[in-house]
């Protein structure tokens, strides 16, 4: 909200520099986003057209003679083509500083000039919301005065941030107050008298039925006598200083009157509302209404509306109907001063798509006392203009009484950590406009009318809080009772990417909103996922439409747009459809795209470091060992798939990517990628020591040839089986495929390592043992054994 | 016997000369068969012995083994002396130690990760837990327990990924206060780290998918001094001990009174001009805190006449970039190796 500083130093004294206002503003809650600097303008003074002649040489100038009130007029030539005799207009005198120029005595066409007719721009005010040339000053303004004093145009503009619960500091009066309260210093608060009086014209009174329980409160008054015409400089100036166009006088009132109080207007033009009923109700199926921004809005079932018995006139709370709008021959008017239900004034607005500067004060909810308010500060600027008011129709509630609230000290020092006593406290909440009764250490408080956000005990103890200063609250750390909450989760996921990064992955962080590209690579690789997947319903954009099932998708995008060989890993969120509404699943993917190796095809270097890393990790996050097992899972290698198994529960998955997925992702080299959900992760068990025997060990490797379906995993198993306790290790280290073992087979070289726990253990008895294994592994996988 | 006694001194003063000259092992050895070997000259005096009478010569066998002796351990003494010489010229040769290291194969922690580990391992000192939570909501723990009713004004400021009328991507972390004062009894003290999602168009500041800590302390005894307090101490653990924290009056349905938190910005303070980092302000926008709500307290079951406490809700992202001083906050979902590896 753009405040003026000047309009604010109508209602309270402020220090001279806007900086020191911005700050108090900003430690008081209202945010100061801007400082909009006014430039350095001098010597600019109201002066009088006395006379005005033809420029004797050149035809489009004009000379005039301006009394500026110090005797002797000014001959000043311009060639602006709105001066007229009599005209109340604006004048740099000789030395004045304008934004632009220094004004210097100087000739034009011969002619001595004494200084210059100023038009908007010069004044560095919106040229296009001001006349077309020379700005135009009321009749009767004292000549001489001074423009930049007079109109407050040296004071900055401050743009301020005003929190949503507090729609009555969206306004300058608002503001004002917090400032005085703050300061300490008295607020001038305008006048709320209404000075219409007298009864309407028999016949002619405003009435107004409230169909609809969301209009609280609607005050109507009527005015005749109105012209239609240009308001005085001095609001039109205010106005654009504070960011609104000027339009008419009655438009400008209506604006001002927001501005100032919070409260939004409307003015009907009298002659344009039938019976001069309004009737506030639901806008009914197909309704339309032309607006007065010239759209023609098809109402919407949300909508809701002010209307006489023939037609709709407004857009409650949004916005004017065009038919029943203030024209120049208007002379008679009906204003209305509503309070709307903040939620229905939202709704509406969303479902038409708009927004103007009262619905966002609207939707807020603003407190109903401030129709009389708004409506009594429109009547007395109307009567200025030389409008008759009648006497204001309020409908609706008139209750208006804030609950009361109990405050005690023990509230503030409880909550803030201060000891106020009740006195401090009540001059505080007094000086925002509160009643208060003190009784011992209980504070009787009850807010102030405008106030609808203070409702409770708390809510007037962050009031006491920001008059004392949020600085004033001394910061003490607290002492954390102990609980029994657990960290495991995060402990995991950090325990994992720790491992993961001394394992050589980087962690990278993908959105978790995707786009159909992720999908269509997979589409194209004739895959389908086997998760439903989840959309969002309000994308901004086509590549956020989908919630990721999977983490691979992008990771495989990651390292294709990296381009060479690439480690890395991402813990995050997966979603699916379930019979529940959603699932949502913890987990942990990481890999790596590598140089294809030179090896033969039943051999995969970087399979099986994949698998190690996997191991390890496994080992490290739950002190446990894993066993691999052949799998097949949708988009990877058919061949170099695995899972992991800890008694018998998958804990992870890994494998090498489909190649023809690889390629629809652009690598164009082997990855691997293994996931891990954290549900599955088995809790970590602290793995137990085994003292080593005291005795030597010794070892024998084996060459057992076996058919080609015969996995390493089980060969260890049949040799650890037939060794039994005197079995301290099985390896099998190597493996051999080619004429020498024939087709069909293969060769595994195998290690086993004995050793007994209370003797050392002989050759005889290692032998024995061996034989008991060449026997196992001939009966259970028909091996035989190669010298 | 004294003129053997001289020969045997001047000998081995002479031996002792020659081995302490030789430059190297042949030199030495030389020596050594001079006076050491086979036709050397310990070898002439001892001939000589037969010379004397019957009753010296044991004794003299024994002086001239003895210096034999001492002889031999001169000798020990050079040639490790002249071992060492050989094997220092050996060391001197230099390498260049300017030579570009070999990269170990580490990998990294994402930046995120790390800013928010050591923000939650602040709390975590301080007997806090740490807590992970859904990402995708019911509107119940997005706003109803939070003191947000469906019609109120603020549901606006979230502007929320929805998946269904009832059911969205969690706008902020703060439905982690519910999930824990429902599962937990008081006292309370968590951090929950964690993504939120809002509709907020990418650009340099702004990403639609971002990373929060929420904290919450709740207890009996808990005051707003708390608050500055545990925040303060944060900022200085993050950015240095000077650093000065500033808590502004501000709104959040779920707290009252209400604070947004505001530090130092370290870029401007560092370099002593505005910055853009900051705007130009000098303050960085940490985020908002506050007492929690008594509404709130009352909806999961707590008395707000006995128990009080503070929440807060910080930015990820900002603290990140402030931190590291990067330009675009869409670099660290970008993850480029190089970004990745310098923040190491
Ligand atoms: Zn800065």
């Amino acid at each position: 909200m753009r405040v003026p500083i000047s309009w604010l130093r109508q209602y309270v004294d402020l220090p001279e520099d806007a900086d020191t206002i911005a700050d108090r503003l900003a430690m008081l809650g209202f945010p100061v986003e801007d400082i909009v600097r006014r430039p350095l303008v001098t010597g600019v003074v109201v002066g009088k057209i006395v006379a005005l002649e033809k420029h004797p040489n050149a035809d489009r100038l004009q000379v005039g003679k301006i009394d500026v009130g110090s005797g002797t007029p000014l001959t000043i030539a311009t060639a602006a083509t709105n001066v007229a005799l009599n005209q109340t207009i604006p004048v740099a005198t000789i030395g004045a500083q304008l934004p632009a120029i220094k004004i210097e005595r100087r000739k034009m066409r011969g002619v001595e000039s004494e200084g210059m007719m100023v038009s908007a721009d010069e004044l560095a005010l919106p040229p296009d919301w001001f006349e077309d040339g020379i700005m135009q000053l009321d009749e009767g303004t004292p000549l001489g005065t001074n423009v930049v004093e007079l109109f407050g145009l040296a004071d900055d503009v401050l743009d301020v941030e005003v929190t949503s619960n507090r729609v009555d500091a969206m306004s300058i009066l608002g503001l004002a107050r917090e400032l005085a309260a703050s300061y300490g210093v008295p607020l001038r608060a305008p006048s709320f008298d209404n000075p219409g009086t007298g009864e309407d014209p028999a016949g002619t009174a405003p009435s107004v039925t409230l169909e609809t329980a969301d209009c609280t409160r609607f005050v109507a008054q009527q005015f005749d006598s109105v012209r239609v015409g240009p308001a005085p400089a001095w609001m039109r100036i205010r106005l654009a200083l504070a960011g609104q166009r000027p339009i008419n006088n009655l438009v400008d009132v209506s604006n001002y009157v927001m501005l100032e109080t919070a409260q939004p207007l409307h003015f009907y033009d009298a002659s344009r509302v039938s019976g001069r009923h309004f009737i506030v109700r639901d806008a009914r199926p197909d309704e339309t209404l032309h607006t007065l921004d010239g759209e023609d809005r098809k109402l919407t079932p949300q909508s809701f509306v002010i209307a006489d018995g023939d037609k709709v006139l407004a857009l409650a709370g949004l916005m004017g109907g065009a038919q029943s709008e203030v024209r120049p021959e208007t002379t008679a008017i009906v204003l209305e001063s509503a309070n709307f239900n903040g939620a229905r004034v939202r709704r509406m607005a969303m479902s038409l798509a708009m927004r103007t500067e009262a619905s966002s004060r609207h939707e807020k909810t603003l407190a109903p006392a401030l129709t009389d308010m708004g409506a009594a500060r429109a009547a007395q600027l109307l009567v200025q203009l030389g409008a008759h008011a009648y006497r204001p129709h309020p409908f609706g509630s008139n209750v208006f009484d804030a609950d009361v609230i109990t405050l005690t000290v023990r509230d503030v020092r409880r909550l803030l950590g201060l000891q106020l006593d009740a006195d401090r406290m009540s001059a505080h909440l007094r000086a925002l406009g509160c009643n208060v009764v003190t009784a011992a250490d209980v504070l009787t408080v009850t807010p102030p009318l405008w106030r609808r956000d203070l409702t409770m005990a708390a809510d007037l103890v962050e009031e006491i809080a920001r008059m004392e200063g949020y600085d004033e609250i001394e910061a003490i750390e607290p002492s954390v009772p102990s609980h029994e909450i657990s960290s495991g989760q995060y402990l995991l996921e950090n325990r994992m990417a720790d491992t993961l990064a001394a394992l050589g992955y980087h962690e990278i962080a993908n959105y978790a909103l995707q786009g159909v590209d992720m999908q269509r690579p997979l589409e194209q690789s004739g895959i389908t996922p086997s998760h439903k997947i989840v959309e969002i319903r309000n994308p901004l954009s086509e590549d956020q439409r989908y919630l990721r099932w999977a983490l691979g998708p992008a990771m495989l995008r990651y390292l294709g747009r990296i381009g060479a060989p690439m480690r890395v890993f991402e813990i995050g969120h997966v979603f699916s459809l379930d019979e529940r509404p959603i699932v949502e699943e913890a987990v942990l993917a990481f890999g790596f795209s590598a140089p294809r190796l030179d090896e033969p095809a039943w051999r995969d270097s970087h399979f099986l470091r994949l698998k190690g890393d996997a191991e390890a990790l496994i080992r490290a996050v739950c002190g446990v060992e894993v066993t691999a097992a052949r799998d097949v899972r949708t988009g990877y290698h058919p061949g170099k798939t695995a899972v992991l198994l800890h008694d018998g529960r998958e804990v992870a998955t890994l494998g090498q990517i489909d190649p023809r997925v690889a390629r629809a992702f652009d690598i164009d080299m082997p990855v691997y990628l293994s996931n891990i959900y954290l549900d599955n992760v088995p809790l970590y068990r602290i793995p137990r020591y085994r003292p080593p025997s005291k005795f030597p060990s010794t070892y024998r490797d084996l060459a057992v040839v076996v058919d080609l379906d015969v996995a390493a995993e089980r060969i260890r198993e049949i040799v650890q089986r037939a060794i039994g306790e005197l079995c301290t290790g099985v390896r099998v280290f190597d493996e051999y495929r080619g004429p020498q073992v024939g087709e069909g087979r293969k060769s595994l070289a195998v290690r086993a390592t004995i050793q007994r726990s209370d003797a050392t253990i002989t050759d005889a008895e290692a032998d024995q043992v061996m034989k008991r294994v060449l026997e196992a592994l001939q009966r259970d996988v028909g091996a035989s054994i190669r010298e | 016997m004294s003129d053997l006694a001289n020969s045997l001194s001047d000998l081995e003063r002479r031996f002792a000369g020659a081995a302490a000259h030789a430059a190297d092992t042949r030199e030495l050895d030389a020596a050594r068969v001079a006076f050491l070997g086979r036709s050397g000259e310990v070898t002439l005096l001892r001939r000589s012995i037969g010379q004397l009478p019957a009753s010296e010569r044991p004794d003299a066998g024994k002086v001239i083994n003895a210096a034999v002796e001492r002889m031999e351990s001169v000798f020990e003494r050079e040639s490790a002396r002249i071992a060492n010489l050989a094997f220092e010229a050996e060391l001197s040769r230099e390498i260049d130690v300017t030579f570009p290291s070999i990269e170990p194969a580490a990998g990294t922690i994402h930046p995120i990760r790390r800013v928010l580990r050591d923000a939650c391992a602040y709390f975590e000192r301080r007997g806090f837990a740490v807590v992970l939570g859904p990402e995708v909501e019911p509107d119940y723990y997005n706003f109803d327990a939070l003191n947000i009713p469906p019609t109120h004004p603020a549901r606006e400021g979230f502007d929320s990924f929805f998946i269904t009328d009832t059911l969205l991507l969690r706008p902020h972390t703060s439905p982690m206060q519910i999930r824990t004062m429902q599962q937990h009894a008081p006292p309370i003290a968590v951090v929950a780290p964690g993504r939120c999602y809002r509709r907020d168009a990418v650009d340099a500041r702004h990403l639609f998918q971002f990373n929060q800590v929420e904290g919450l302390l709740v207890a009996e005894g808990i005051h707003f001094g708390h608050l500055k307090g545990m925040l303060t101490g944060l900022c200085r653990e993050l950015f240095g001990s000077d650093q000065r924290v500033r808590f502004r009056p501000s709104f959040f349905p779920f707290t009252e009174p209400s604070a947004e938190v505001d530090t130092t910005c370290p870029k401007c303070k560092a370099s002593g001009e505005p910055c853009n980092m900051c705007g130009g302000s000098g303050w960085i926008e940490l985020g908002g805190s506050g007492m929690v709500h008594p509404n709130v307290l009352r909806e999961v079951g707590y008395d707000p006449d006995v128990y009080t406490g503070w929440a807060f809700g910080f930015g990820i992202e900002r603290l990140g970039l402030t931190r590291y001083d990067i330009d675009d906050i869409r670099r660290f979902v970008d993850s480029d190796p190089d970004f990745l590896k310098q923040l190491a």
